[in-house]
C-alpha cells in the first residue's frame, strides 16, 4: 500500500476508499489490460520480487514519441532488476496500429492496452508519457514524469537535468525511499480520453 | 596598330565588385493565414456568447478550431494530431483549454499592438475562456446544424500545382534522438534565362519535424563548396552567402508551421537568374524515430518583372553580445535613423536560445514613439516573419530601435549550457544572435537620382562602423557604395580598411584590384587581382579584371590567358568572350578573335563590343 493514499485527509474519504479498492488487489488489472493479442495480463504476476515500471504512452502525442529512445535505453538499463512495461490507455488505439508504433520507434518492451484506464489508476498517473513505479512489494512507490527534459508543450531543454524515473528505480532497487514520489509530466491528458 | 575599343567596357561590366553577406533577402511567405483559405472566419457568435448558455463544440468551439488550428492539425500538416472533427477535439480538450491558456497554442509570439500584423493567430480573452468553459461542462458536442463547413483539408500544393518543381537530391536522415539539427538543402535553378517568381512554396518534408525553414538567394552558387558531395546538402545554422552583384530585391522566404505561401503584389517580384541557388536552411527537431527529411520547393512564375524594389535593412549588435554566466537580463540595444523616407513591410526578429524579451520600435521625427514589435516571451522555436497589415511610413529621420534582453541563468530552460557558461555572439546555436531584419520600400525619391536604397545601404554602413570600426563587411559595404557612386579615393580606402581586417578575403582584393584599375594605378591593381586569384584560383572576377589590366598594359598575350580562365569559370559570359576576342585580335589572331565575338553574340546578340568589333574585324580583313 503507498504511503500516500493513507496521507490523505479524511475530507478525501471519498478518494481514499477509491484507491484503497484500486491498490486492494491487483485481480482488478488482470481484467483491465491486455497484452497486443488480446490476452488479460497482469503486469505484476511474473514479476515477484522485482520491481515493476509502467510507462505510460499515447501515439498521437508528440511528447510521448520523442521520448521513445529514452525508454527504450532505460529499459535495457534495467532490464535484469526491473520489469517494463508500456501502457497504451487509449480504446482508440488497436493492437495492430500500436504494433507497428513499436517497430517504427525501436521500442522492444512488451506492450499493454488499458482502455478501461485500470492501470491508470492504479499508477495514479494523468499524462503521457508518466510512469509509474513500483517496488519490490508492488507498492507504488513513483508516479510522474521521465525527466524534466520537457517544461512545457512544445519547449524542451536542450537536455534533461533531473532524472526522476532513473532516480526512483535506483532507489526501488537499493530499498530506499523515493525523494519525490510523484511529479507531473508535461503531454497529452489521459483523462481527455475517458 | 588599330585602336580596339577594349578597355572601354571597363566600366559598363557588372562585375567589379562583390556584395557580400546582405543578400539574406526577405520575402515574407508565413502565417497560418487560414482567412485567406476561403475558410469561415471564427463567428463573430464567438465572440458574444450569453453568459450562462451551455458551451458546445458545434456551434462555439469548431469555428474557433477550424480557423485557428486546423491549419496545422490535419494530415500531412505539422501538428502532430488531426483537430478537424468533433472527436478529434474532445480527445484533447483540457489539454486545449491549457496550451490556450498558456498561450503557448496557436503559435503567435508578439503581443498586440497599434500597428496590426497579416494573419494575426492570437486567440481572443473569450475565445479561450470558451475552451475552458467547454471543457469544464463536459466538451459536450452540441446541435449538429450549428456546426460550420469542415475545413478544407490540403491536399498538394496551396497555390495549385507550381510552374517549377525543385526536390532535394538527397534527402536527410533525422537520428531518432539527439539535439535540434540545422540543415542546408541546395537547389540548382534550371532556368536558361532571367525569370521572375511571384511565389515560392516551401515543402519542408515532412512537416511534423521541421520547425521552420528559409530560402537564402545564393545568386553565385557560392554555398556549393560546402557540400561533401554534390547535392548533400551541409550542416549549419546562420548562413552567409557573397553575392556577387547590387543585389538588394531583399526577399526572404520563410517557412513555419502553417504557412500559406504569399503571393507577392505586382511589380515585388523576385528575380531569378540563371546558374543561381536557392538554398533552404531548415530547423530540424527529433522525433524519436529517425526520419528521412526530403524538402521540395515550387516556384510560381510572372511576366511582370519587378518594379518596386525593396530592401532590407539589418539593425544588429552582435558585438555588444558578451553575456556573463548567470546574468539573467541582458540588454542590447542598437538604433539607426532613416536617410530617406521608407515603408515598413515586414519585420523578423532573429535571436537564439538566451533571447527572452524582444522589442522593436520607432522614434517618428516629432518625438512619437511606436511599437513595431514586442515579443516578451521569445522562442527561437516559434521565431517568423511579421508582416503588417498596411505598410507602415517611417518618413526620412525615424529613428528604428531594437532593445533585446537575454538569460543567461539556469532558470532559462533552453540555455544551451549547464551550469551556464559565457556566450558571445556567433553563428553556433549555441552563441547567441541580435537581430533585426526590416523589409523596407523606399518611398517618396527621385528615381532621377539613382537607387534610393544606396543611400539606406550607405547610411547603414557608417552606423555600423560607429558601433563597430572594426566591421569587415561594413567597411566593404561601404567601399562599393563610394565605387559605386564614383568616389573612387573614398572606395579605395574602405577596401583598404576592409582588407586591414581580412586580408584573405579575395572578393575585397578582387574589389580594390578593380578600383585601382578604373584610377588608372595598374600595376598595383594587378598586385591585389593577382592575390585574389591566389586566394580562389577559380574566382571569375579576378580573371576578368585580371585581363583587362593586363590588356591596359598591352600584354594581350597574358590577358587573353586571363579571360580563357575567366570563361573556363563561367563559360556564358559575353563580356569576357568579347574580350578575349579583343586580345586576340590585337595580337593578329584574326580568326580566332572572330570566332570569339560571334560566341559572345550568341550569348548575347546586342552585345555592342562585340559587334563593333566583329563589323571592324570584317572590314579589315576583306580589305586584305
Amino acid at each position: 500500500m503507498s504511503d500516500r493514499s493513507f496521507a490523505w485527509s479524511p475530507g478525501h474519504c471519498l478518494c481514499w476508499a477509491f484507491t484503497a479498492v484500486c491498490l486492494a488487489s491487483v485481480a482488478l488489472a488482470q481484467h483491465g489490460a491486455v497484452d497486443l493479442d488480446g490476452k488479460t495480463v497482469d503486469p505484476f504476476a511474473a514479476a515477484s520480487g522485482k520491481i515493476v515500471v509502467l510507462v505510460f504512452l499515447r501515439r498521437d502525442c508528440p511528447v510521448s514519441s520523442r521520448y521513445a529512445p529514452t525508454i527504450q535505453q532505460i529499459s535495457a538499463q534495467y532490464q535484469r532488476e526491473a520489469r517494463l512495461w508500456l501502457v497504451y490507455p487509449d480504446k482508440a488505439e488497436s493492437a495492430q496500429t500500436i504494433r507497428q508504433y513499436l517497430s517504427e520507434y525501436g521500442l522492444r518492451l512488451p506492450a499493454l492496452r488499458d482502455p478501461d484506464h485500470v492501470l491508470v489508476k492504479l499508477a495514479h498517473v494523468q499524462i503521457t508519457p508518466e510512469v509509474a513505479v513500483f517496488d519490490r512489494e508492488h507498492q507504488l512507490v513513483y508516479d510522474g514524469r521521465i525527466d524534466d527534459w520537457y517544461v512545457e508543450p512544445g519547449k524542451s531543454r536542450p537536455s534533461p537535468t533531473t532524472h526522476e524515473l532513473i532516480d526512483a528505480i535506483s532507489a526501488a532497487l537499493a530499498g530506499k525511499s523515493v525523494a519525490k514520489s510523484e511529479v507531473r509530466g508535461v503531454g497529452c491528458y489521459i483523462s481527455d480520453l475517458e | 596598330m588599330l585602336d580596339w575599343p577594349l578597355a572601354s567596357c571597363l566600366l559598363n561590366t557588372r562585375l567589379l565588385t562583390s556584395w557580400p553577406q546582405w543578400s539574406l533577402a526577405l520575402l515574407t511567405i508565413f502565417g497560418a493565414a487560414a482567412a485567406s483559405f476561403g475558410w469561415p472566419a471564427a463567428r463573430a457568435a464567438s465572440d458574444q456568447k450569453p453568459a450562462g448558455r451551455e458551451v458546445t463544440f458545434n456551434r462555439d468551439i469548431a469555428p474557433i478550431v477550424f480557423r485557428s488550428c486546423a491549419t496545422c492539425h490535419q494530415p500531412g500538416e505539422a501538428g502532430p494530431f488531426s483537430l478537424l472533427t468533433y472527436s478529434d477535439v474532445k480527445r484533447h480538450a483540457r489539454q486545449i483549454a491549457e496550451v490556450t491558456e498558456a498561450r503557448t497554442m496557436p503559435p503567435w509570439l508578439p503581443e498586440p499592438q497599434k500597428l496590426k500584423f497579416a494573419d494575426e493567430l492570437r486567440l481572443s480573452e473569450m475565445q479561450i475562456k470558451l475552451f475552458r468553459e467547454w471543457f469544464d461542462q463536459g466538451a459536450i458536442e452540441g446541435d449538429p446544424r450549428d456546426l460550420p463547413p469542415e475545413p478544407k483539408v490540403v491536399e498538394s500544393w496551396r497555390l495549385g500545382t507550381p510552374d517549377l518543381i525543385l526536390t532535394a537530391e538527397k534527402p536527410l536522415t533525422l537520428p531518432p534522438q539527439g539535439t535540434d539539427t540545422y540543415w542546408n538543402f541546395i537547389f540548382h535553378l534550371p532556368i536558361q534565362q532571367t525569370r521572375w517568381a511571384k511565389a515560392i512554396e516551401i515543402r519542408p518534408g515532412d512537416k511534423r519535424y521541421v520547425h521552420h525553414a528559409n530560402i537564402l538567394v545564393d545568386r553565385a552558387g557560392s554555398l556549393r563548396s560546402r557540400e561533401a558531395a554534390p547535392g548533400a546538402g551541409f550542416g549549419g545554422m546562420e548562413i552567409q552567402i557573397e553575392s556577387q552583384t547590387f543585389d538588394p530585391d531583399s526577399h526572404l522566404l520563410f517557412w513555419k508551421p502553417g504557412t500559406v505561401p504569399y503571393v507577392e503584389p505586382e511589380g515585388m517580384a523576385l528575380r531569378l537568374d540563371k546558374g543561381m541557388d536557392l538554398v533552404l536552411n531548415t530547423h530540424l527537431q527529433p522525433s524519436g524515430k529517425t526520419e528521412v527529411i526530403q524538402p521540395s520547393i515550387g516556384i510560381y512564375f510572372t511576366d511582370h518583372p519587378a518594379t518596386k524594389l525593396p530592401m532590407l535593412l539589418q539593425l544588429e549588435n552582435d558585438a555588444k553580445l558578451d553575456i556573463p554566466a548567470g546574468e539573467k537580463d541582458f540588454l542590447v540595444t542598437d538604433e539607426f535613423k532613416l536617410p530617406i523616407d521608407v515603408e515598413l513591410l515586414a519585420i523578423y526578429p532573429h535571436a537564439h536560445y538566451l533571447g527572452k524579451d524582444i522589442q522593436a520600435y520607432a522614434t517618428f521625427p516629432g518625438g512619437k514613439k511606436e511599437t513595431l514589435i514586442h515579443i516578451p516571451r521569445w522562442n527561437l522555436n516559434w521565431q517568423a516573419v511579421y508582416r503588417y497589415q498596411e505598410p507602415v511610413l517611417l518618413p526620412k529621420g525615424t529613428a528604428v530601435s531594437l532593445r533585446y534582453a537575454y538569460d543567461n541563468s539556469e532558470e532559462n530552460p533552453l540555455n544551451p549550457n549547464r551550469p551556464p557558461a559565457r556566450v558571445m555572439g556567433g553563428n553556433r546555436s549555441s552563441d547567441e544572435m541580435c537581430h533585426l531584419w526590416l523589409q523596407v520600400l523606399p518611398v517618396n525619391y527621385d528615381p532621377l537620382r539613382g537607387d534610393p536604397r544606396m543611400a539606406l545601404q550607405e547610411a547603414l554602413a557608417r552606423h555600423n562602423l560607429e558601433k563597430n570600426p572594426a566591421d569587415f563587411e561594413a567597411h566593404y559595404n561601404l567601399a562599393a557604395m563610394m565605387q559605386a557612386k564614383g568616389q573612387l579615393a573614398d572606395a579605395t580606402k574602405e577596401y583598404e580598411a576592409a582588407l586591414h581586417l581580412r586580408p584573405d578575403d579575395a572578393a575585397t582584393n578582387n574589389a580594390l584590384g578593380a578600383t585601382l584599375l578604373t584610377r588608372g594605378r595598374t600595376d598595383e591593381a594587378v598586385q591585389y587581382l593577382s592575390r585574389a586569384l591566389q586566394i580562389r584560383p577559380d574566382y571569375f572576377d579576378a580573371h576578368y579584371n585580371l585581363g583587362q589590366a593586363l590588356a591596359s598594359q598591352d600584354n594581350f598575350e597574358d590577358a587573353a590567358k586571363q579571360f580563357r580562365l575567366a570563361l573556363h569559370a563561367q563559360p556564358d559570359d559575353a563580356n569576357a568572350e568579347a574580350n578575349l576576342g579583343s586580345a586576340l585580335a590585337e595580337m593578329g589572331q584574326f580568326a580566332e578573335a572572330k570566332s570569339h565575338f560571334e560566341r559572345a553574340l550568341q550569348i548575347d546578340p546586342h552585345h555592342p563590343l562585340a559587334k563593333e568589333n566583329l563589323e571592324e574585324l570584317l572590314r579589315l580583313t576583306n580589305q586584305h
